[in-house]
């Protein structure tokens, strides 16, 4: 009977060293269903589940011009303006990319601003299989967390296990201090395209 | 007989300790919880108060009469405004900040303010790291109700877990009053900002 | 417990026999019965996916036509070229179907109504909007037929505009989905040259 116990003590102690040993060793849950990041450079086409992307043109700005229900706006940040320029298309069938995420280079994420309201180029940007399309992102930035930074753009906000297209901004070009080559002190987002270098 | 008597009182005993203690615990807990709980304290006007994912530096309250930072009223309506640069201390952008600030012992129609950019009227944008924004709170009052010429407003921050115990995720939890701050209120005419 | 027991009478042997019994079973019973649970959890969550995917096609041929959500679905028409503004290389297309209504509670029968545009290599194109362009007199999309209040027996034309780029349109096949029907989805041959 002692042996018994003593067995059952055994296997009870064994079970909760191996529990403890799996909670602390094993991926927890959030990083289980985190998105499936797809790795590339700029100006180069990387494949996500449902869309490619390109990142073409990043231009920074002081303040954003806008046009909100027939007025005239200037937006002013008390960082930078961050004026990403893609090229999307649909893989399979056609659908939406609405998140684009700036990531600084130790991990604080920027959402894309939600100060432009609705407007048609901007996100959720609808896209068709073989039908290159241009997409704006626009971020608000401090200066700091340029260098070294990537861009995340995804389907949606919360997709778990859906592809997340993670692009390296290392071929910006800045400054010894880490700031921006060339600000713009202002990005009129309803002027035509060509607006600013790379 | 006798073994099966024995057995169950052992059963009991074994059953009753887990209530017992239960009981214990619950008595216990209840007992510091009506210990006189400490006051919030009186917050600091000039320097900036980290309030979980907020840092707050309160600029200042008044009491407006006509539409302010785009925010409109109903007719008979004011409202009562306070000013604060918030930056955010997470790692993400958020917007979590509704219920930072509240104003003691006022009746509101509507508890929940309207929060606006002032830089550029947006209302309610998510703020990014470490980037410094003075927002406006506006909650709109009966057009008779008094505000005091000295008001007190709750500060309400949150702790953070780098695991929930649901899902193992990081995220701010357990809301708790930080303390509070005392602003003069100025009254803004209607013809004023 | 081990000071009483020490001489098991045939009664307590017949016990420990009994309970291992029990004990057998009761695994059986959790091989079995795991995996139903897990079937039985899993059920309404493959179901919903199913109702949303159009995942298995069925051919219609040319001028044939057939019952889909309680109405008959016949392909009208099916043209494309350059029109309105369009990005390079692509064309515009607009499908139309003439359905007859047999069951006329469009709102139940034709929840979550997409018009597709498929081509060879089983890529899919919803409708999109081309400044320039609009539907001929008399042809519906789905949600505004959906409330134009159809009645038994009417014959409407349901149809809808696409951008299909220059390498698929030859091969392009119009096909309908509808929620009562997924995962089946009607793919409509093309209109004889």
């Amino acid at each position: 009977m002692r042996i018994r116990i003593l067995g059952n003590l055994v296997i009870l102690g064994a079970t909760v060293v191996l529990s403890y040993g799996m909670q602390v060793s094993k991926p927890h849950y959030a990083d289980l269903t985190a998105p499936i990041p797809a790795d590339g450079a700029m100006h180069d086409t990387i494949r996500a589940r449902s869309f490619d992307v390109r990142l073409d043109k990043v231009v920074f700005a002081r303040a954003l011009k806008t046009n909100q229900f027939g007025r005239q706006k200037l937006l002013t940040t008390s960082g930078l303006w961050a004026v990403v320029t893609t090229s999307l298309t649909a893989t399979a069938a056609s659908t939406t990319v609405a998140d684009g995420t700036w990531q600084g280079p130790t991990g604080l994420r920027y959402h894309q601003t939600e100060r432009l309201g609705y407007r048609q180029d901007m996100p959720p940007h609808g896209v068709d299989p073989g039908l290159e399309k241009r997409g704006l992102l626009v971020f608000e930035i401090p200066p700091d967390q340029i260098r070294g930074a990537s861009l995340l753009i995804a389907a949606r906000q919360f997709g778990p296990l859906d592809a997340q297209a993670r692009i390296s901004l290392d071929g910006l070009p800045t400054s010894a201090d880490g700031q921006p080559a060339d600000v713009l002190p202002e990005y009129d987002l309803d002027a035509p395209p060509p607006q600013g270098k790379s | 007989m006798f073994r099966t008597a024995r057995s169950k009182v052992q059963t009991w005993i074994t059953a009753g300790a887990g209530t017992i203690a239960a009981l214990f615990v619950a008595g216990l807990m209840g007992a510091f919880g009506a210990l006189p709980a400490h006051a919030p304290p009186q917050l600091p006007l000039d320097t900036a108060i980290d309030a979980g994912r907020w840092r707050v530096q309160p600029v200042r309250a008044y009491v407006s009469h006509a539409k302010v930072y785009g925010v409109l009223m109903k007719p008979g309506q004011k409202a009562l405004v306070l000013e604060a640069d918030m930056t955010n201390r997470t790692a993400q952008s958020d917007k979590a900040y509704f219920d930072v600030f509240k104003p003691d012992g006022l009746a509101l129609p509507d508890p929940m303010p309207m929060i606006a950019l002032t830089r550029d009227e947006t209302l309610t944008p998510e703020l990014h790291p470490g980037m410094t924004e003075r927002m406006a709170y506006v909650w709109p009052l009966a057009g008779d109700a008094i505000v005091p010429a000295s008001l007190s407003f709750g500060v309400t921050a949150e702790i953070f877990k780098p695991r929930d115990n649901l899902y193992g995720m990081p995220g701010w939890f357990n809301p708790y009053r930080l303390g509070t701050i005392t602003l003069p209120v100025a009254d803004v005419p209607a013809t004023g900002s | 417990m081990s000071a009483v027991s020490t001489a098991p009478g045939p009664i307590a042997s017949e016990d420990r026999q009994a309970e291992q019994k029990w004990r057998r079973r009761s695994l059986v019973a959790l091989a079995i019965l795991l995996p139903l649970t897990l079937a039985e959890t899993s059920y309404d969550s493959l179901r919903e996916w199913l109702h949303g995917e159009d995942l298995i096609a069925r051919d219609v041929d040319f001028g044939q036509s057939v019952p889909f959500g309680g109405s008959d679905w016949k392909l009208a028409d099916l043209r494309g070229g350059k029109a309105g503004r369009l990005p390079d290389h692509a064309f515009a297309v607009i499908a139309t179907f003439s359905v007859k209504i047999g069951d006329p509670d469009l709102q139940k029968q034709w929840l979550g109504c997409k018009l597709m545009l498929t081509d060879a290599a089983g890529r899919r194109w919803l409708p999109d909007v081309i400044a320039g362009v609009s539907l001929p007199a008399g042809v519906m999309n789905c949600t505004s037929a959906i409330f134009s209040g159809v009645k038994k027996g009417d014959t409407v034309t349901i149809g809808d505009i696409f951008i299909v780029p220059e390498d698929a349109v030859k091969t392009i096949r119009p096909a309908v989905g509808l929620s009562s029907e997924r995962p089946w989805f009607l793919r409509f041959q093309r209109p004889p040259k």
